[in-house]
């Protein structure tokens, strides 16, 4: 027993100390990655793309399911993102309400023979519409037997996408006008193209055979926020404000540390983990190579990350993933607890599917990052982290009971822990704020702030219990309702007030 | 007198465009997206005989207002401008399918400016 | 006195001897505290200095404005695009505050403005308060600065303005080991230098990435004083293959025909990229006379090339080949090729006209489908 209870302190202490450390690392990487990228902000002309017969072209993929309040602003806005090369594939995954209606009414729609190449499978497509205004001539929708996931939507999509690059997205986010400029400049900052001779003639064609030899940047992604309680009129931003209800500004703070501290820290090693479903620009050759999303996931976009990274690697071919700090998407977080509970429950149990799924590359070699950091770092950190804390709590309590607890060292290292998350929290919306002034007065920054203190004692707990309810689903294999989040429409000029 | 309608997303464009064209008897409106423009639009039942616009801007873009002035039944026909920074060669093809008048490539000459909306205006009475 | 410091002391020898991990928890503690406290004054303190900045600035920028507007966008004399003197009288820019440093840059900040929206003589005249208010020197100074990305701006400071440069101030700087600043300086010197703008595609080993070749590409074709070269040279003589792959794009630019045979010859290059890239710019160029070698080689290409065959042949629309496109059509496996087939055939159409109404009729479902997505106007790709 006295030896269990040594090995338990022991690994504990081990294990916290890492954990730390990484925060403190990543926090150091993502603040060099954030100035590097605030420094060439100050000569990068992102206009001159619009006019650039160079640019890559862009398909926007967004999945639609009962949008019909909101969908027409929200189309409008997609197709008035400044970039010169686009279209914007809208799939109506099997509506009930007027959504399809609605598009065909307004962007006078026809049904149209489109040669759909079906190269990852979905539901069947039903119809294609294009619009007979040359105006709307970006815009092509498809109208499909719900296959009740957005992977599955989002699948129909890439196999109607002309483009090489596709964005994909939901309906209902709003994209920063600047989007598409600059989520497709870290493709463009890779050499591309290149292959290297290897060896002499082969001996059976008499040709001397070739291989990749470019770093391909096979994704990119970006911050997401709140929309809660920004100003939104006819699907554009005009005042960003932290969300006023608790829940969405608890997530607001979340988020800035997951993209500004997390993934631009890990773009800086090229070990990004995921690139987030609501917005993401990817390859469209290597995701379907990929084999596409999958529709049974739980955690389909770091799904399809993965397997990407691993058909690059399987097949000896360099890639890259990167993230840029600047905040594009904002999105509506989950306004109460249920919807909450509901979404990191699915979280919870998308990460324990995700480290059996690819328990292959897992600690492989073979995969280098991939396999050695970045999978290991979500094992340890992101999924053991919450029972980890769980069984911390437990034996805390046992102490208390049994009376062998040293109240004064107790109190420090809890001080400790508090005041650490609360410094990477805080180091998270300052490097936030280095990015971009994103909020107008310093009282919205500060107001923000302050919940870091909060947050460890009503937020975090929440959280832990939530992704716990995830791993005990994963493991039972209950049935999950997939709840399709009630909308609440930020159409016409007013506050969504969460 | 001319009543022209500026819509402009950029800060500096409306007044070299405006003092450019100030000597005429010009009576200039800007408006800074293309939702303004089509409410601008709407509320003075088209009461403009000439549009200088850009292309790329929030709500609607430049050809949206373009194919909705030009697709109008009734009441006189508008002369458009398109001046934009962003013209690779099928916008500007776009623009002309909508029935745009003129394109005007950023950084403009003023001269020509001021010689362009003259002779619209001069072919559109 | 002897209390608090008892008191201290105290403290400090129980840190002493408390466990390690009571010691690193204590000094960490401390650490995250401290951060935590600077993290808050920064964001304020930087608050506080940017609405100054703005402030200063709302109040600055009309008056550079009401200037410029009253001298400058007033003077019908510079409505065409003659050049003319100077004419802006430099007295009304004699305020004490454009001794400051942040107001100078603030003006030539706006001058850059203004002159991406007009040129001709009125251009001129922005680039004459530019450089007799000595902003040039301003610019410079940043150019000789330790950091980088003053530099950058320093050269598109410079370049805006048209202000030219030494080469022996701006050719070092094109072998800048850093790539952004790398980028620029080509950029500058090609707008910049008088002689031989394009000298630096003899010499560069380093790839241009997409990002460069867009930043190039769009002031070589915007800039009327460079003389275009023949893009030949390159194509047939430089081993740097990002080049190669860039002139292709200017000479498709720019329709050069003179580089035709150059392009030609890369039909044989081995590199399959390089070869779709040629295909791709002998098919824009609309040259009839490669036709017969592109189909003689197509068997043996691999599927990148082939589609890139089947685009020229679409954009070549000669007429002659269309059986080719048929057997392609209803035979290949491959969907894309089909696809690609099909459209080839309808801007072959004119010479087709049967044939594709007959394969429209007989065809399988699937290519029936692919036909009239290709037929149909409303469908670009």
């Amino acid at each position: 027993m006295e030896w269990l209870k040594n090995f338990y302190e022991s690994f504990i202490f081990v294990y916290g100390c890492t954990m730390l450390l990484m925060y403190a690392i990543l926090a150091f990487l993502s603040l060099r990655g954030i100035l590097r990228y605030n420094r060439s902000q100050s000569y990068v002309d992102y206009t001159q793309l619009l006019d650039s017969p160079l640019a890559p072209g862009i398909s926007i993929i967004a999945p639609a399911f009962n949008e019909g309040v909101t969908i027409i602003s929200n189309v409008r806005s997609l197709l008035t993102l400044m970039y010169p090369k686009f279209e914007v594939i809208i799939i109506n995954d099997g509506s009930t309400d007027d959504t399809l209606e609605k598009l065909i009414n307004e962007f006078e729609l026809v049904e149209v023979d489109f040669a759909y190449n079906e190269r990852i499978k979905s539901q069947p497509v039903k119809r294609v519409f294009k619009s007979i205004n040359t105006v709307y001539d970006k815009l092509l929708v498809i109208d499909k037997v719900n296959g009740k996931s957005k992977a599955d939507a989002s699948n129909a999509g890439i196999n109607a996408a002309t483009y090489d690059l596709f964005l994909c997205t939901d309906v209902d986010s709003i994209l920063e006008k600047d989007t598409l400029l600059r989520m497709v400049k870290p493709f463009m900052d890779e050499e591309h193209e290149k292959i290297k001779a290897v060896g002499e003639p082969c001996p059976e064609c008499g040709y001397v055979h070739f291989e990749e030899d470019s770093t391909k940047v096979i994704a990119s992604g970006a911050t997401l926020r709140m929309v809660n309680s920004c100003e939104v009129d006819e699907g554009v931003i005009t005042r960003v404000r932290p969300p006023r209800n608790w829940l969405p500004r608890f997530q607001e703070m979340e988020y800035i540390r997951a993209y500004v501290l997390g993934k631009m820290g890990w773009s800086v090693i090229n070990c990004v983990p995921n690139v987030s479903g609501g917005l993401g620009l990817f390859d469209k050759e290597v995701a379907i190579k990929a084999g596409g999303y999958d529709g049974q996931s739980f955690a389909e976009d770091m799904d399809i990350v993965t397997r990407m990274c691993t058909y690059m690697i399987d097949n000896k071919l360099k890639y890259a993933v990167r993230y840029i700090p600047t905040s594009q998407c904002w999105t509506e977080g989950p306004p109460n607890l249920k919807v909450f509970s509901r979404q990191r429950t699915r979280w919870g149990r998308g990460l324990a599917e995700i480290i059996t799924t690819h328990r292959k590359v897992l600690f492989n070699p073979r995969y280098k990052r991939l396999g050695l950091i970045v999978l290991p770092y979500n094992l340890l950190f992101e999924f053991l982290a919450p029972i980890i804390e769980f069984t911390g709590i437990i034996t805390y309590i046992y102490l208390i009971a049994t009376g062998q607890i040293n109240w004064q060292y107790a109190t420090i290292l809890l001080g400790f822990v508090y005041l650490y998350a609360v410094m990477i929290t805080t180091l998270a919306i300052w490097w936030d704020h280095i990015t971009f002034h994103y909020y107008k007065t310093w009282k919205e920054v500060i107001g923000l702030a302050l919940m870091a203190f909060i947050e460890p004692l009503i937020y975090h707990p929440l959280i832990v219990f939530f992704a716990l309810r995830g791993y005990y689903f994963f493991l039972t294999g209950k049935k999950h309702s997939w709840g399709n989040m009630q909308r609440q429409g930020f159409g016409k000029k007013k506050t969504a007030n969460a | 007198m001319y009543r022209i309608l500026v819509i402009e997303d950029d800060e500096v464009m409306p007044k070299i465009i405006e003092r450019i064209l100030h000597k005429e008897a010009y009576h200039l409106d800007h408006v800074v997206n293309g939702k303004e423009a089509l409410q601008k639009l709407e509320e003075t039942n088209y009461g403009y005989d000439l549009i200088i616009t850009d292309i790329m801007m929030p709500y609607a873009n430049g050809f949206e207002v373009l194919s909705r002035v030009k697709n109008r039944k009734e009441g006189k026909p508008i002369a458009v401008i398109i001046v934009s920074n962003a013209g690779n060669e099928d916008m500007i093809l776009e623009g002309f399918k909508l029935g745009a008048d003129d394109f005007l490539k950023k950084p403009v000459i003023p001269g020509e400016l001021l010689i362009r909306v003259k002779r619209l205006l001069m072919r559109y009475q | 006195m002897e209390t608090v410091f008892d008191f201290f002391m105290s403290i400090v020898d129980r840190f002493r001897y408390a466990p390690l991990v009571i010691q690193i928890a204590v000094t960490f503690t401390f650490i995250a505290v401290t951060l935590t406290a600077i993290a808050y004054l920064s964001i304020l303190i930087n608050r506080y200095r940017s609405y100054q900045r703005e402030k200063k600035l709302a109040k600055l920028n009309p008056l550079i404005d009401d200037l410029l507007t009253e001298h400058i966008l007033m003077n019908e004399a510079l409505y065409n695009e003659e050049t003319v003197e100077p004419v802006v009288p430099l007295e009304v820019f004699d305020k004490p505050v454009f001794s400051k440093k942040w107001a100078r840059q603030a003006l030539i900040n706006r001058l850059t403005m203004y002159r991406d929206n007009v040129q001709g003589a009125m251009g001129e005249q922005l680039r004459y308060v530019y450089l007799q208010l000595g902003l040039d020197k301003d610019s410079l100074k940043k150019l000789k600065s330790s950091r980088w990305d003053h530099k950058i701006q320093a050269l598109a400071e410079l370049t805006n303005m048209d202000v030219p440069l030494a080469d022996v101030i701006i050719l070092p700087l094109t072998n800048s080991r850093n790539r952004e600043l790398r980028a620029t300086a080509r950029h500058a010197y090609i707008k910049l230098s008088k002689n031989e703008p394009f000298k630096f595609f003899d010499v560069a080993t380093e790839p241009l990435l997409r990002w460069d070749q867009i930043e190039l590409f769009r002031i070589i074709t915007t800039s009327d004083r460079i003389a275009i070269p023949n893009f030949a040279q390159w194509i047939t003589y430089s081993s740097n293959k990002s080049i190669v792959s860039f002139c292709l794009k200017l000479v498709e630019h720019y329709q050069q025909l003179s580089a035709v045979p150059a392009v030609t010859k890369l039909l044989d290059t081995r590199d399959h990229y390089l070869r779709a890239n040629a295909i791709n710019c002998l098919g824009k160029l609309k040259i009839e006379s490669v036709e017969d070698k592109l189909i003689s080689m197509y068997d043996s290409q691999p599927h990148n090339c082939q589609v890139e065959i089947l685009k020229a042949i679409g954009r070549i629309s000669s007429g002659k080949h269309v059986d080719f496109l048929r057997q392609e059509f209803l035979h290949s496996t491959d969907f894309e090729i089909r696809k690609h087939a099909a459209k080839s055939l309808i801007n072959n159409q004119w010479a087709a006209e049967a044939l594709v109404q007959e394969l429209v009729e007989t065809a399988t479902r699937e290519n029936k489908l692919i036909l009239k997505h290709c037929m149909n106007p409303l469908i670009k790709f």
